[in-house]
């Protein structure tokens, strides 16, 4: 059965093998560190040039030892190989590896079966709106791989396999054409075989190492690395009033504990549950968020969440926590109360978190809020005076901000004055804290883009912002955003139009309008393909009054379509042509003979058309002028060089009705 | 007919064993095939390949990760190239479906040679096929060789495939079964024929490798030499007037005092006879065995030559199909 076990590969069909490998691997190789990289793409390189030049197999020692490097070089670069980038690192560099010992059918379709498996694996890592272009590559280029690989198995080793097509594009359509047929089947697979509604086995959290977005940290630059990249954080529907630019603050994380340099969460904020809910029928807002997966556990939404979705909880300081890791597309719905009072009281314990900070650091500082105290007694005044401080001397909001040393505050306000949102909260807080003012820092998003044609707001991790909140008495926790009094552009337009510097070398601003425009076609593939699960399913049929759909019942479904698209394809498939059918001229006399045969004169396919009708003018003497005149117009269409008309024969057949000839004849 | 077992096809093979269980089953319900045989869906099988087994079980893999973590994307991926390998499975059974096998024949060889069946397959319709391979079935006995023959068919083409047959034995060798099989497009699925073929091969006995010399005792319908003319010496005898003068030996008239002329002749056709009874074999098989050697002989020095066995005999001839029908007697003989 294995009859592929002892056949060599030939130069053709490696080829093939080869890019199939190449383009599924192409995306991984953009995450894998630079020496990992090079290990990759040299196997290639290798085996390419020992096919052009027909060189030996490579010895097994060589290729041991090679391997072993490329181990070693994996594991050092990723400290473990228990990461899902780093296993599916593991598997292109296995697998590009392998190319040096693939000299059989059966070497070349592993490698085949596996750049298959890797290409799904990416999946795990994007689905964008794109990602099916890369998709059909990798499965058009294996098949044409399959296709070479399954002619070398047959015509054997010996004999030069015949080319399959005239050239690469008859090739490239041979793979298309199957695509095309398998697709109405796969579109009914993968919209009725049943999903699973929790999954058998979690992603553990330790494989997660692709985080994207905000983390529970915050030091000086965190949040300024955000900002240059351009990938979507959320999007969000509003169903009812669109609240102000201004007022489009999305918590995050909220930062209590600061250690002189780093902000981090603090152990009450991520273990105690919010004890006072608003209403949800207070909310003003109501809208859905659809997060991309950025495997952390925060949801985003705009002060105060009266809904909390599932598998989450509202912590003490009002952020959404989700059980497990955001790892797909999450859809919830939201409604918000932006009136709501965050802690009227507040506790001794969350006091003295909120007013702790390092001693002995940033004297100056101290001394400059000593100052403002004496004079101001109320806190919200203080507040402003610190605002105003920001906003009358010599800021700068900028992306290039210089390093600040071991007293940052006091550097960031007395001598470099320019930086980026977390300074500014940062500093706020701090001197907040230093007044006796409780304060902690708010990080999430702020603003975001509105599409008008797809009608959704757009987030963008470049939204990424970071605030602070003040703790005042009768009024709870209240929001003050520093950085809107150094630059207020940057709450009114949006993060990218309160700098005047380019983010990076391709910021232009018609491509920002692309990339805007683009969203929503992937927005769309969200909706529609990405988002779809088990829920959906069930409601698949609702339009059609079937409330909900179990996996039996999609089953059923399934194979009903399968059954259905089958009868339709099979004649397509089975059909069986019968020979000699192919011209309009060769149905014609098919005609006459039928009708010849109809009279039993019998003609064989060998008979010319002169010998059909010598034998049936001798057999029906009485017609034999008009079958000699079917013979001739037959035979001058098919090879005169200047062919009568195909109507005179067409009539001439037509109008031919043979009669039986009497039965006294003794020919039977 | 049934296949020598033999220490390596002893070996656990699932493959083997079904292939031997089909053809048994084939061969009882159907008999041998006859020829010309046009596939038909009846006479069709698809299985998964090897290869096809081991691609499921990849895409099986990516399916179940796929709706562990609910990825849409790879299931949509692996959903398409499930659909793709089920329709390959059409795809080969509509590249076998309307093949015909016409004929198949060999032409005869001596025993310990490989025979040459050659399978006339012919395209019945209008559409090219790919990669049609004929092969011995896995449950076909040693002496089925060769990895088998494989072609593209245009439109309505006929073709020659070839399979080789190592003739063992002397006299009528019958073809083993064979299958004719492709694994378009893909080589996920194979579909195949069972043929079983009343065909058979004429094995002449193998050439001795050392026979004795041919037995040139002619006589009979050849005659004898004419004499005088010619250019072989014969004789001397006395000189007689008219001896043409170059005819006179010299040498020998000065010897003896007396003219001498010399007597030329043409020599008479040689001709060879081959007596069952005067080869010098000890057993039948060396016997049958030096006669071969002798007619190939005898044809190779187009020296004519009869032959005579215990039961038939053939007069002196020579060519092709005098050969032929003395190797045919040889290779039949039963004694």
């Amino acid at each position: 059965m294995a009859s592929d076990r002892h056949i060599t590969t030939d130069t053709r069909s490696m080829m093939w093998v080869m890019a199939t490998l190449a383009i599924a691997m192409s995306l991984q190789l953009t995450r894998m560190p630079a020496w990992l990289l090079l290990i990759a793409i040299a196997p290639f390189m290798w085996r390419i040039a020992a096919e052009l030049n027909r060189w030996q197999p490579m010895p097994a020692t060589w290729r041991f030892s090679a391997l072993g490097v490329a181990l070693l070089v994996l594991v050092l670069s990723f400290g473990n190989v228990f990461g899902r980038s780093a296993a599916v690192s593991l598997l292109t560099v296995m697998l590009a590896m392998k190319l040096l010992e693939t000299y059989r059918i059966r070497d070349a379709r592993v490698v085949v079966s596996f750049s298959l498996f890797l290409c799904a694996t990416q999946f795990l890592f994007g689905q964008g709106v794109l990602m099916p272009l890369y998709g059909a590559a990798v499965v058009a280029t294996a098949l044409i791989a399959l296709a070479h690989l399954h002619r070398r198995e047959a015509f054997g080793a010996r004999r030069p396999v015949p080319a399959l097509g005239r050239s690469i594009y008859a090739e490239l359509g041979f793979s298309l054409r199957i695509l095309a047929l398998a697709l109405p089947a796969a579109v009914a697979l993968f919209l009725l075989f049943p999903r699973w509604s929790s999954p058998l086995w979690g992603v553990p959290e330790s494989s997660l190492d692709a985080r994207t977005g905000l983390s529970d940290t915050m030091e000086p630059g965190s949040i300024q690395q955000l900002f240059i990249d351009d990938s979507p954080a959320f999007r969000v529907n509003f169903r009812g009033p669109i609240p102000r630019q201004e007022e489009l603050y999305w918590r995050g994380p909220v930062l209590w504990d600061y250690n002189g340099r780093q902000w981090e969460t603090s152990f009450w904020s991520r273990n105690i549950e919010a004890r006072q809910r608003p209403s949800p029928g207070n909310a003003e807002y109501r809208y859905t968020v659809q997060l991309e997966p950025n495997e952390r556990k925060w949801l985003f939404a705009l002060d105060y969440p009266t809904v909390v979705p599932n598998d989450t909880r509202l912590t003490m300081d009002y952020q959404l926590l989700r059980k497990t890791s955001v790892t797909q597309l999450l859809r919830y719905e939201i409604a918000s109360d932006p009136d709501f009072v965050d802690s009227p009281q507040l506790s001794e314990v969350l006091r003295n978190s909120a007013l702790q900070i390092p001693q002995g650091l940033n004297s100056r500082t101290q001394e400059l809020v000593s100052g403002w105290r004496r004079m101001i007694d109320e806190d919200m005044a203080l507040a402003e005076r610190v605002l105003r401080h920001f906003n009358e001397e010599q800021f700068h909001y900028t992306l290039e901000a210089p390093l600040l040393g071991l007293n940052a505050v006091d550097d960031f306000l007395f001598r470099t004055r320019a930086g980026y949102c977390e300074h500014y909260a940062s500093a706020f807080t701090v001197m907040m804290r230093m007044a006796g003012i409780p304060a902690r820092v708010v990080t999430g998003y702020q603003g975001g883009w509105y599409n008008e044609f797809g009608n959704y707001l757009l987030v963008r991790q470049s939204d990424a912002h970071a605030w602070s909140e003040i703790w005042l008495e009768g009024g709870g926790w209240t929001r003050v955003d520093p950085t809107a009094a150094v630059s207020p552009l940057r709450v009114q337009q949006g993060s990218l139009g309160a700098l005047s510097e380019p983010r990076h070398m391709l910021d232009f601003g018609w491509l920002r309008e692309l990339r805007n425009g683009f969203d929503v076609l992937q927005r769309s593939w969200n909706d529609w393909v990405i988002d779809f699960g088990a829920a959906e399913q069930s409601q698949l049929f609702a339009p059609l009054g079937l409330r909900r759909i179990d996996a039996k019942g999609l089953m059923a479904v399934l194979f009903g379509v399968i059954a259905v698209l089958s009868l339709l394809l099979m004649p397509l498939i089975l059909r069986t042509q019968g020979p000699m059918r192919r011209s309009p001229l060769q149905g014609v006399w098919l005609r006459f003979l039928r009708r010849l045969g109809r009279v039993g004169v019998a003609s064989r396919p060998s008979m010319g058309a002169r010998t059909v009708a010598c034998e049936a003018s001798a057999r029906l003497p009485d017609q034999a002028d008009e079958i000699q005149r079917i013979a001739r117009l037959y035979n001058d269409f098919r090879y005169s060089p200047s062919p009568p008309g195909f109507r005179d024969l067409k009539q001439a057949i037509k109008h031919f009705k043979p009669r039986k000839p009497a039965k006294t004849r003794t020919w039977t | 007919m049934v296949s020598v077992a033999t220490a390596s096809s002893q070996r656990f093979s699932p493959g083997r064993r079904f292939d031997r269980w089909l053809l048994e089953r084939i061969r009882r319900r159907r008999g041998v095939t006859d020829l010309p045989r046009t596939f038909e869906y009846r006479h069709i099988f698809v299985l998964p390949t090897l290869f096809g087994v081991g691609f499921g079980v990849v895409l099986a893999m990516t399916v179940t990760g796929g709706l562990n973590f609910n990825n849409n994307m790879a299931l949509l991926m692996a959903f398409t190239l499930v659909s793709i390998s089920l329709m390959t499975m059409f795809l080969a059974y509509r590249n076998q479906v309307g093949i015909s096998v016409i004929g198949i024949a060999a032409d005869p060889v001596f025993a310990g040679e490989r025979a040459i069946f050659q399978v006339l397959m012919r395209n019945q319709e209008s559409r090219s096929r790919y990669a049609v391979c004929v092969k011995w079935s896995t449950a076909a006995s040693h002496a089925a060789a060769g990895s088998g023959d494989c072609r593209d068919f245009s439109p309505e083409e006929t073709l020659k495939l070839r399979l080789e047959q190592i003739a063992r034995r002397r006299g009528y060798m019958t073809m083993e079964p064979l299958v004719v099989e492709n694994r378009f497009p893909l080589g996920l699925f194979k579909a195949w024929s069972v043929i079983i073929p009343n065909v058979q091969c004429l094995v002449y006995p193998p050439p001795a490798p050392n026979a004795p010399p041919l037995p040139r005792t002619g006589r009979g319908d050849h005659g004898a030499a004419h004499k005088g003319e010619g250019e072989h010496f014969h004789a001397l005898r006395e000189y007689r007037p008219g001896d043409p003068l170059k005819r006179v030996a010299w040498r020998a008239s000065a010897r003896h005092q007396k003219l001498y002329s010399r007597e030329m002749e043409t020599p008479r056709e040689e001709a060879c006879e081959f007596n069952w009874y005067l080869t010098g074999g000890t057993s039948s098989e060396e016997k049958l065995s030096i006669l071969t050697a002798w007619v190939l002989r005898a044809e190779h020095h187009q020296i004519p030559y009869s032959l005579e066995m215990p039961t038939v005999a053939l007069p002196p001839g020579l060519g092709q199909e005098h050969r032929d029908a003395c190797l045919k007697i040889l290779a039949l003989y039963e004694g």
